[in-house]
């Protein structure tokens, strides 16, 4: 493990999002406001006869929020998500209800989920309510009475302002089916726009997911576009397309088809849009530059670390973990101030000051340089070493930025070509050569924007970083035996000949979490992990059985060939003594056997025969070895391990 | 594993080293050791104990070495045995290798000494045997034995390298006028003998310049994975292929060294009384006494848990009553030791083959890592056949495959692409990962060669849409600036420079601790020229694409915001919702007197939007002051710290845009003052860190022109404790 994880911590620095505003904390918080009312508790018919479930746009609106809750517990550990339900004839405001003496802050506004890093319990709880388990009956009531917007909002800003102080993104979703909640009220309607004004103010964004009723299209101008304003406060950049493109989902009366719109709408604002770099200077030549902004949109996600928890209280909890730097001499704690670099050379110290150790890093102010142009096509496969950086124009210190960069970006997409760039992302972060290409816009069956368009860049390796290849015997392959390959790869094409990452996702990461949920919420632990990356044997035995086998006849009969000109390998192999060589392997094998094995079947019957018999430690290391390498299992232990490791491989069979 | 090494250094001191030719601002030794460092700091720098070095100097003043008795031996010194050079070596060394008064002293008795010096350390082991002479070919040179010499070299395996100042090299293309005809005559003899023994020979001209080439440290790959690339379920159908394979990097980031952490001794005496008996240990000691007086930095975990009912709301834990756990949300999960690989997806190892996609549908901003190469199991003809037959397929019907990459048993699988190469000599599948469904983040942009207003009204003329003009001109200053690179024959090259490219921190760094080891009194010198060879565009392409740039740049009218007009609200329109309705006029109705403590922040932003007099602004910074410091005083532990943060930030970016940053300075001045003075309910001295930590000190000069408040003055504001 320590191996493959020794740079994650570099890398982690490396990769940390940017905080650009210089106080806030880089953190979302996503407060979920949905409307109970008559129209949003009726149920509306599965289209499909043969499915009887019923969804209100509520009950949908719900899952909606459950779906994110678990997402987030996944890809944003340290985001805060909360559901407020308004309109409801309970109310329920921190320890306010209706049993409390006094007013209520905010009839008819019940805060379902509190606004924080959600919890087991309340993430069974919202699940609960989604699938209207027992108690949910008297949270989904609608008032009789009509709850003000403007009271909404403040209950809004109030859970915001005390549980999110100082979030760097928070986010109101507003989902209801309610375009005119006031009418002509025109008091209620301008204190609903003086409370929203003050959510503008305070740095909350308002998204809508307006949902249609059967018979009547939303329409937010009759009231929600005096609500929701233009650019984000906290990203002034951010392109007018992202804010105003909540479409009203079909007068549907379909409740699956709502969710799944739903959901998809959902799932395109789930992670705010946060910069990794922003307005940083593109140098298209001397004396000419533009600003851009630069975005991770592919970021492998890990499952997070265990943690150590204490088990010491009344539940358990997770320990926190504080350094404190000592001296070796005397134990004494140091200050940051006190620590000199040094770098160890010929048994002793080379030292730096820190002013020094950040000269050593500093190439210059960050900037993305183009050196020149070359053919796309200069690009090799191989020459990557981590994910990429997608740039967009911002205006912000540039203006005229974006005509620019459109400019660059028609030229590179018509002429296949691709920038050289000398980048350099952060201050005091190393410089890399990248290729920068354009990359064009792709949308979905739907007409959704699924890849946006823009500039790529692909960090290059440097000499340094590029391996020589190992040497190796060259068989080429002779035309038959390629002409039975190409017919296999013919017939197992993926769906549109191309890769759909949404299609798979992480069955590692999904399999971590989905325990830990089970354990989490006291659930029976699930039997079997769904995984949409295991191949499809059947299908794969099906069509390309028939091919498979003729393919193998034919590898045969060429290997035949050239095992009688003698061994071209040079290099000499160690093998087990009592394990066949190659060659006589390869002359012993059952021809009808067509498992292409191309050395081990020797070991395979071998190994069986001997656990039949129960005298498999009468085999040797290398061959218990052989074996267990040859079915994907680990092969690392003691004899008596190894054993234990056949023995459990056979038992499951 | 590396071999062992054996190099003997001849370094030629006499007087005549110390002379300057052709105009060369340093001296013929000084010139010749800048060679002879990089080398010898180099070697020292692997860190290997296996790496080992002699040296001898020629034409010392003295003598001392095992034939001093033979006057052909005499003025040869050896400065150094053969063994793994240290610190302590290189500064002694650094003191030895001076001109010296003398131009006595002959170079083939030297290599005749070092030859001596090999085999004795050798013997005949397995070494990689060389000897290094630099000189400026002036002394007298015997040729007696010169034929036993290169027997003996050739006997050994010894490497024979001979640099010399000023000797001709038509190779490399430099002769020496007027060469004085005695050094011609050694030059002719030192050139003999190292042909004769199939040895280098060079001249400094080359070496000096060649220096600045980074070395790029050659690493033996290892397999990552060996098994197998699988077509099919082996253990249910009949029907399965596979391939015995081996992955190997392609690609892996090589990283600059990692400086480690010291601290000053705290009683530099207290170590050193222990090792004053030895006298070795005190001369080193006098020699680095800097580094001597440092002592190493380790990190304490402490571990703490939260408790409401403590003192300052944790508790500490100690690290043996701790379990194993994960976070599900906020809420701990604990795992047994028993479960521990409970949310471990069980796989088993193996290459497993998803499917085929179109090459030209794949776009290759989808690589997210690091690259690989597959090739055949090693020295299996049939699996190099098989996967020959598979690689060929792929590249015929321009495929690439998807596959399932488990590298050991129970290790999360990766979705990887995989790519054919087919090389003349070499045939192989590349490697690199796929995204999974939750790597990708959905992040929406418009499109950029049209405009969508918020109406939905499509727009093809925009000022953020290039004009035809601009288009045209781009393409053709994009024409200009093709790079046509060329390799050493002069034929283009196709591909990015990455050769010719050098990991400009990781070679920094390594150059700055070898000049530091030899010179540590001088400042780290520049990045050398090749590290930036590629910050800037070539002067070629510059002048070539001059014309295109100026017409560019002329159509693109591309305007630079100052920077202290980002931001400022004066003049700034006031936000409205799409609708466009006046919020503002709503507000002015309202008539908030006060601002509210539960709505301060935007009610502080609308007081200053519409303040008519600078009284107004001063007068809602009192206000926030009140509120502010309730806030601190009522706090339970850190619990207000946040939105204290959060206020100070506020009004600190407001008041700077409303040029009034002196109200924030006097503000923050009286914050601190009742915060350190312990006024706002006790000890508070985290928030005043908090504060620190977030740069929310006084407005300076540099952002606000309102502001007289230096730099200088600033971070003593907030230094003070």
């Amino acid at each position: 493990m320590a191996d493959e994880n020794q740079y994650r911590g570099d890398d982690q620095i490396e990769e940390e999002e940017i905080d650009e505003s210089g106080y806030k904390t880089v953190k979302d918080a996503v407060l979920f406001a949905i409307e109970v009312s008559d129209s949003m508790l009726t149920p509306r018919p599965s289209s499909d006869s043969k499915k009887s479930v019923e969804e209100s746009p509520t009950t949908a609106a719900l899952k909606c929020a459950y779906h994110l809750m678990q997402q987030r517990i996944i890809s944003n550990p340290r985001d805060m998500i909360g559901v407020l339900l308004y309109g409801t004839q309970a109310s329920k405001f921190y320890d306010e209800d209706e049993n409390s003496r006094g007013d209520l802050s905010y009839p008819h506004c019940y805060l379902f989920t509190d606004l924080d890093v959600p919890s087991a319990q309340e993430v069974k709880t919202l699940r609960a309510l989604a699938q209207n388990d027992g108690e949910s009956e008297d949270v989904l009531k609608a008032s009789e009475e009509r709850v003000s917007m403007a009271n909404v909002l403040f209950c809004a800003n109030q859970i915001f302002t005390s549980k999110a102080p100082n979030f760097l993104s928070r986010r109101l979703f507003i989902v209801t089916d309610n375009d005119d909640p006031h009418g002509d009220n025109k008091s209620f309607r301008s204190a609903a726009t003086v409370r929203a004004k003050d959510l503008y103010d305070l740095g909350v964004t308002i998204e809508l997911f307006p949902i249609s009723r059967p018979d009547h299209d939303f329409n937010t101008s009759k009231f929600y576009d005096d609500i929701i304003y233009k650019a984000s406060p906290s990203d002034p950049d951010a392109p007018v397309y992202l804010q105003t493109d909540p479409k009203p989902s079909p007068a549907t009366r379909d409740g699956i088809s709502l969710l799944t719109t739903l959901l998809s709408s959902i799932n395109s604002r789930s992670v705010p849009r946060r910069a990794h770099f922003s307005n940083m200077p593109l140098e298209l030549g001397p004396d000419l530059k533009i600003s851009v902004s630069g975005y991770l949109l592919f970021k492998r996600e890990e499952t997070a670390r265990n943690s150590f928890i204490w088990l010491g209280g009344e539940n358990p909890q997770i320990v926190k973990g504080v350094t404190t730097q000592i001296a070796d001499d005397t134990a004494r704690t140091i200050e940051k101030w006190e620590i000199k670099k040094a770098y160890k050379f010929g048994g002793d110290q080379v030292t730096f000051t820190p002013e020094e150790m950040k000269e050593l890093r500093n190439f210059g102010d960050p900037v993305i340089r183009i050196i020149g142009f070359k053919p796309l096509s200069a690009l090799p496969f191989w020459a990557n070493v981590k994910h990429p950086f997608f740039i967009y124009p911002s205006e912000e210190d540039f203006v005229g930025s974006t005509r620019v960069f459109s400019a660059l970006h028609q030229t590179l997409l018509r002429d296949k070509k691709a920038a050289l760039v000398w980048f350099i992302a952060r201050k005091n972060a190393g410089p890399v050569l990248g290729a920068m290409f354009a990359g064009e816009e792709k949308v979905d069956e739907t007409d959704v924007q699924k890849f946006p368009p823009g500039m790529w860049i692909i960090p290059l390796p440097f000499a340094d970083d590029v391996r020589q290849n190992p040497e190796t015997a060259l068989h080429v392959a002779p035309e038959p035996l390629i002409d039975q390959m190409r017919f296999i790869v013919q017939q197992l094409q993926l769906p549109k000949a191309s890769y759909e990452p949404l299609k798979y996702p992480n069955p590692a990461l999904q399999w971590h979490y989905r325990i830990l949920q089970a354990l989490a919420l006291d659930e029976d632990l699930p039997e079997k992990p769904e995984d949409k990356t295991v191949p499809r044997y059947r299908q794969i035995d099906k069509r390309t059985g028939d091919y498979v086998l003729s393919w193998a006849e034919e590898l045969e009969k060429q290997y035949a060939n050239i095992s009688a000109l003698g061994p071209k390998s040079i290099l000499v192999k160690r093998s087990a003594k009592d394990r066949p060589s190659e060659a006589e392997d390869a002359a012993q094998k059952p021809t009808k056997k067509v498992k292409v094995e191309t050395n081990e079947q020797g070991v395979e019957d071998i190994v069986r025969a001997h656990y039949q018999k129960g005298a498999l430690s009468k085999l040797t290391v290398p061959v218990l070895k052989d074996f267990l390498t040859s079915h994907g299992r680990s092969a690392v232990g003691k004899k008596a391990d190894l054993v234990e490791h056949v023995e459990e491989y056979m038992e499951r069979k | 594993m590396a071999d062992k090494e054996a190099t003997v250094y001849i370094v030629d001191v006499g007087m005549s080293m110390g002379e300057r030719h052709h105009d060369r601002a340093v001296t013929d030794l000084e010139w010749a050791m800048q060679y002879v460092w990089d080398r010898i700091t180099g070697t020292v720098a692997t860190g290997r104990k296996t790496a080992m070095m002699g040296v001898i100097g020629l034409r010392t003043d003295t003598t001392s070495n095992e034939l001093e008795d033979d006057v052909h031996f005499s003025h040869i010194s050896v400065l150094s045995n053969i063994k793994q050079f240290l610190m302590p070596d290189i500064r002694k060394l650094e003191e030895e290798l001076k001109p010296s008064r003398t131009n006595k002293g002959d170079a083939i008795s030297a290599i005749i000494l070092a030859i001596q010096m090999i085999i004795t350390h050798c013997k005949k082991l397995k070494y990689r045997r060389k000897i290094v002479l630099i000189t400026n070919g002036q002394g007298r040179m015997s040729d007696e034995n010169l034929d036993e010499i290169v027997k003996r070299i050739k006997e050994d395996s010894i490497e024979l390298v001979v640099m010399g100042t000023d000797f001709d090299d038509p190779e490399y293309g430099y002769r020496e006028e007027d060469k004085d005809p005695r050094k011609a005559e050694n030059e002719t003899l030192l050139r003999t003998l190292v042909e004769d023994c199939d040895g280098v020979y060079g001249t400094f001209e080359q070496a000096v310049a060649e220096l600045d080439v980074p070395r790029v440290k050659t690493i033996k790959s290892m397999a990552s994975f060996k098994g197998y690339l699988q077509l099919g379920n082996p253990e249910e159908y009949d029907s399965a292929v596979r391939i015995p394979v081996e992955r190997y990097y392609r690609t892996y980031v090589a990283r600059p060294p990692t400086a480690s952490s010291f601290v000053l001794r705290s009683e530099p005496g207290a170590g050193k009384e222990a090792e004053s008996s030895d006298t070795a240990a005190a001369i080193k000691e006098s020699q680095s006494a800097d580094a001597d007086a440092l002592t190493s930095v380790r990190t304490m975990r402490m571990y703490q848990v939260e408790d409401k009912s403590a003192p300052g709301g944790k508790i500490d834990v100690e690290r043996d009553d701790l379990a194993k756990g994960y976070e599900y949300g906020r809420t701990a999960v604990h795992i047994s030791e028993t479960d521990e690989n409970i949310t471990i997806l069980e796989t088993f190892a193996g290459l497993e083959l998803m499917g085929f996609i179109q090459s030209d549908h794949y776009d290759r901003y989808m690589h997210m890592s690091n690259t690989s190469i597959i090739i055949a199991q090693r020295a299996n003809d049939k699996a190099a056949l098989a996967l020959s037959s598979f690689i060929h397929a792929l590249f015929e019907l321009e495929c690439y495959a998807v596959a399932r990459l488990v590298m050991k048993e129970n290790k999360p699988p990766a979705i990887v692409l995989l790519a054919p190469s087919i090389e003349p000599d070499y045939e192989c599948l590349f490697e690199v990962q796929l995204p999974f469904a939750e790597d990708v983040r959905t992040y929406r942009f418009p499109p950029l060669e049209k405009v969508i207003t918020v109406s939905g009204k499509v727009v093809t003329q925009h000022r953020n849409l290039p004009s035809d003009d601009l288009l045209d001109v781009m393409d053709k200053y994009v024409n200009s600036m093709e790079l046509v690179d060329t390799d050493e024959d002069g034929n283009p090259v196709e591909t990015f420079p990455i050769e010719d490219s050098y990991s400009p921190v990781l070679h920094r760094i390594d150059s700055a601790v070898r000049a530091r080891a030899i010179n540590p009194n001088q400042p780290i010198p520049p990045p050398s020229e090749r590290l930036t060879k590629f910050s800037h565009p070539s002067e070629d392409l510059v002048q070539n694409s001059k014309e295109h740039l100026e017409k560019l740049i002329e159509l693109a009218d591309v305007k630079k915001v100052p920077p202290k007009a980002k931001g400022r609200k004066r003049t700034r329109e006031p936000e409205k919702p799409l609708s466009g309705l006046d919020v503002d006029a709503l507000l002015h109705q309202e008539k908030r007197a006060k601002i509210s403590p539960n709505n301060s922040i935007p009610e502080f932003k609308q007081t200053l939007a519409q303040a008519e007099n600078i009284e107004a602004i001063k007068d809602a910074t009192k206000q926030m002051m009140v509120i502010v410091e309730d806030q601190i005083r009522h706090s339970l532990g850190d619990a207000n710290y946040d939105r204290v943060i959060e206020e100070l930030g506020t009004m600190r970016d407001e008041l700077i845009s409303f040029e009034e940053p002196a109200s924030y300075n006097q503000f923050l001045g009286q914050v601190k003052d009742k915060l350190l003075q312990e006024k706002l309910g006790g000890d508070r001295r985290e928030l005043w860190w908090l504060i620190r930590r977030n740069k929310l000190g006084l407005v300076v000069e540099r952002e606000s022109d309102q502001s007289k408040v230096t730099d200088a003055e600033a971070k003593e504001f907030m230094s003070a404790n």
